[in-house]
């Protein structure tokens, strides 16, 4: 874990430290894209390695993943509304980890996101292009305030935010579980909430029947929005390069006048609202209802998201979908070929490791580069 | 590298060549299964249903496959129902309420397919005036008696330990494992007033755990009322239920005598201690979803499939009881068990499927 937190972005190593050599900035962007791919390839080997150990061709596993996610418009959609909380929780796991910051508790963030935005849709009732808008802010709001607990108690006590943020999460897990039954449990649905009313869903109708009655909705272009401006807050602003400062040296950045302790706190809420969203994309969009005795496991799912996209915003949104088109893939496959959803979650348990151990895949290529420089 | 990479190479077209010769599909009926939260092996609700077709698999050769879902929301349940209708399964078992609006959405997008509910009906999951509930003629849903099972589970735990402490563990409080509580407490009740046993349960030890799959937490609440004294503790609660038996099989070895009730399925095998003889398991409210799913194949298979129907499973039709043998309940105890089920199919006796406020949660 500390290899996570400590390890900041190449890209930016670079260009913070060796500002005048641009070319070899963008040398290294390509590069991390190398070892993201490596990562994805060498997962997809394992993957038709345990294809081929239980005696199932890899190559017919893996086309009808493909097909599973990509077939037609119907399924594009389910893969893009499988992608859309990833692309949430990738953002929030990646905004964290450049400030130095391991966001764990994006699964309780997720869950009060939810939670607030379903308690909105089934009290108020407003018209669509002002109630989307509310509830969209509301599941921020509480995504952030679930995050500023971690934040203030590592910012003011040092308490390590990944102990916090799991305890959160299972509180958060619990408060869902009285909330949910107590005040908007469904008339005939045990476990579940009512059904949120149509004008409060993020799915419309214009967007499902273009993509043949799928579960796409409008939560996709509220993320795509946030990576254009999680991006442009990391990479333009003064806020951006102040948090990141914060990761890359906590008492580097307090010795160059800069408030860790402000930071680390409003980089946890940023996260936080982040995660938040994922909960309204999730439970008002992508789900009709929010059900309790759930852990979203998008939450978790985000940090592999956020390795594999190498925590930069553009590189979540790529791995989010790959994830998406795995997730939503697989169950394609499991029933054209029979091989076990059990294995189609090994071979992205894979991918996840591969990609959290990329460290190996960079010392790989070095040694590569290293011997073909001897060789000439 | 260039030798490891050709060598892969190499690997991955035999296998093309040799796998491709095995895919060619049987002809006759292709039955797919979505599961609900928790595994296949999951001791009890998706292993019972997926038991059930793999039995029909082997005697009417058809085909069979199981999907698991990314998560349990009506977008999970639909895209998995979709894949193995798009894979040309066409008859489709879905065990567990959570499939209600699920199915109620894909018998009807799916005309000619065939669809199986366990433990709910098909509906639209909307409030009020707008509810609906619909079994169309592709669609069987399948309730049992859990009530009856928990009933006779109880008389018969009541009967063989005579006097003591009992407690319930169950895991989501809804109605499939409320009834089994309610009918657990009659069951205990009508041991005392017609067989003279002295059993109590006291409120604090009925507890819902709240999950399926916390098997740790089982373990806790178990541990928690054995020191309570409880003796024996009545669990429908999945995994909960085992991390109960866990505790209770730790607790036996060192020369404690404590029991549980099991559920579901025969949990007899899963009790058993390390000598391989003795289990902690007294006896099971068993719900017969194995047989149930395997007739319902076998109807179709016959062209009986009793579409646009909602079956109750109970005593009357053996679909629910305890298992035939007990190895620890004693032979006067199962003959009195007989007579009550036998009472219990001719209508003397009447279990509530409900709390009317005299029992306990």
């Amino acid at each position: 874990m500390s290899n996570l937190e400590n390890k900041p972005n190449n890209q930016e190593m670079e260009g913070l430290t060796e500002t005048g050599k641009i070319k070899k900035v963008r040398i290294k962007g390509n590069r991390n894209l190398v070892v993201s791919l490596l990562a994805i390839l060498f997962g997809l080997i394992a993957g038709a390695i345990y294809m081929l150990a239980i005696g199932k061709n890899p190559i017919t596993g893996y086309y009808f993943i493909l097909s599973g996610g990509l077939k037609n418009l119907e399924r594009i959609g389910n893969t893009l509304a499988t992608a859309t909380p990833l692309i949430f929780t990738g953002l929030s796991a990646a905004f964290a980890f450049r400030t130095g910051l391991f966001n764990i508790g994006a699964p309780g963030q997720m869950l009060m996101g939810g939670l607030c935005s379903t308690a909105l849709a089934l009290t108020l009732n407003l018209p669509q292009y002002l109630f989307l808008p509310v509830i969209l802010l509301g599941s921020m709001l509480s995504g952030a305030l679930w995050a500023i607990v971690p934040g203030f108690l590592k910012a003011k006590f040092n308490v390590h935010e990944v102990v916090s943020g799991i305890m959160l999460n299972w509180t958060a897990y619990w408060i869902v579980y009285y909330i949910i039954p107590t005040y908007f449990k469904a008339e005939y649905l045990e476990t579940e909430s009512a059904m949120i009313p149509a004008n409060a869903s993020l799915k419309v109708g214009w967007l499902s029947s273009l993509f043949q009655g799928s579960f796409i909705n409008l939560g996709l272009f509220v993320a795509i929005v946030a990576v254009v401006l999680i991006a442009f807050i990391l990479d333009k602003t003064v806020l951006g390069y102040e948090l990141k400062s914060v990761g890359y040296n906590r008492h580097a950045a307090e010795y160059a006048g800069i408030s860790v302790n402000k930071n680390i706190i409003l980089s946890m809420m940023i996260a936080g609202a982040l995660s938040g969203l994922a909960g309204a994309a999730f439970y008002v969009g992508y789900a009709s209802n929010m059900q309790i005795g759930v852990m979203p496991s998008q939450g978790f799912d985000g940090i592999a998201v956020s390795l594999l996209g190498n925590n930069t915003p553009y590189g979540v949104l790529g791995a989010a979908i790959f994830f998406g088109l795995l997730h939503s893939g697989k169950g394609f496959m499991n029933a054209m070929t029979k091989i076990p959803p059990e294995i189609a979650d090994t071979i992205i348990a894979t991918i996840i490791y591969f990609s959290a151990t990329s460290i190996f895949i960079e010392r790989m290529l070095d040694a590569l580069k290293r011997r073909k420089r001897g060789a000439k | 590298m260039k030798r490891f990479t050709s060598l892969l190479l190499v690997v991955v077209l035999m296998a093309t060549v040799l796998a491709g010769c095995g895919t060619g599909a049987g002809k006759g009926l292709k039955v797919g299964m979505v599961t609900d939260a928790g595994t296949i092996d999951d001791k009890s609700f998706n292993q019972g249903t997926w038991e059930g077709i793999k039995k029909a698999e082997k005697d009417f050769k058809i085909e069979a496959n199981y999907l698991k879902p990314g998560g349990t929301t009506h977008a999970d349940y639909i895209k998995e129902i979709t894949n193995l209708y798009d894979a040309g399964y066409k008859f489709i078992v879905t065990p567990g309420f959570k499939f209600s609006t699920a199915i109620y959405e894909a018998q009807e997008k799916y005309k000619d397919a065939k669809f199986v509910i366990i433990d709910a009906a098909p509906n639209n999951g909307k409030e009020g005036n707008e509810f609906e509930e619909k079994v169309t003629s592709n669609t069987v849903a399948i309730y049992f008696a859990e009530h009856q099972a928990g009933f006779l589970a109880g008389v018969a735990a009541s009967l063989q330990l005579k006097e003591g402490e009992f407690g319930f563990i169950g895991g989501m409080e809804i109605p499939a494992v409320q009834k089994f509580n309610w009918g657990f407490q009659q069951g205990i009740k009508y041991a005392n007033d017609n067989f003279g046993t002295k059993i109590s349960i006291k409120p604090e030890n009925v507890i819902y755990e709240g999950s399926f799959d916390r098997i740790d937490a089982g373990q806790q609440l178990a541990a928690q009322m054995f020191d309570r004294g409880v003796k024996a503790i009545f669990c429908a609660a999945g995994g909960v239920g085992v991390g109960a038996i866990n505790e209770a099989k730790q607790r036996n070895e060192t020369g404690e005598k404590v029991w549980i009730i099991g559920v579901d399925v025969d949990q007899y095998h899963e009790g058993l201690l390390k000598d391989g003889k003795t289990s902690v398991i007294l006896t099971s409210a068993v719900k017969k979803i194995d047989t149930v799913t395997y007739t319902m194949i076998k109807e179709e298979l016959d062209g009986k499939f009793q579409g646009g129907k909602i079956l109750t499973f109970d005593v009357s039709n053996d679909g629910v009881g305890i298992p035939a043998t007990n190895p620890n309940l004693s032979d006067d105890v199962m003959k009195s068990v007989n007579d009550v089920t036998a009472k219990l199919k001719s209508g003397e006796i009447k279990v509530a499927d409900s709390n009317d406020g005299s029992l306990i949660k």
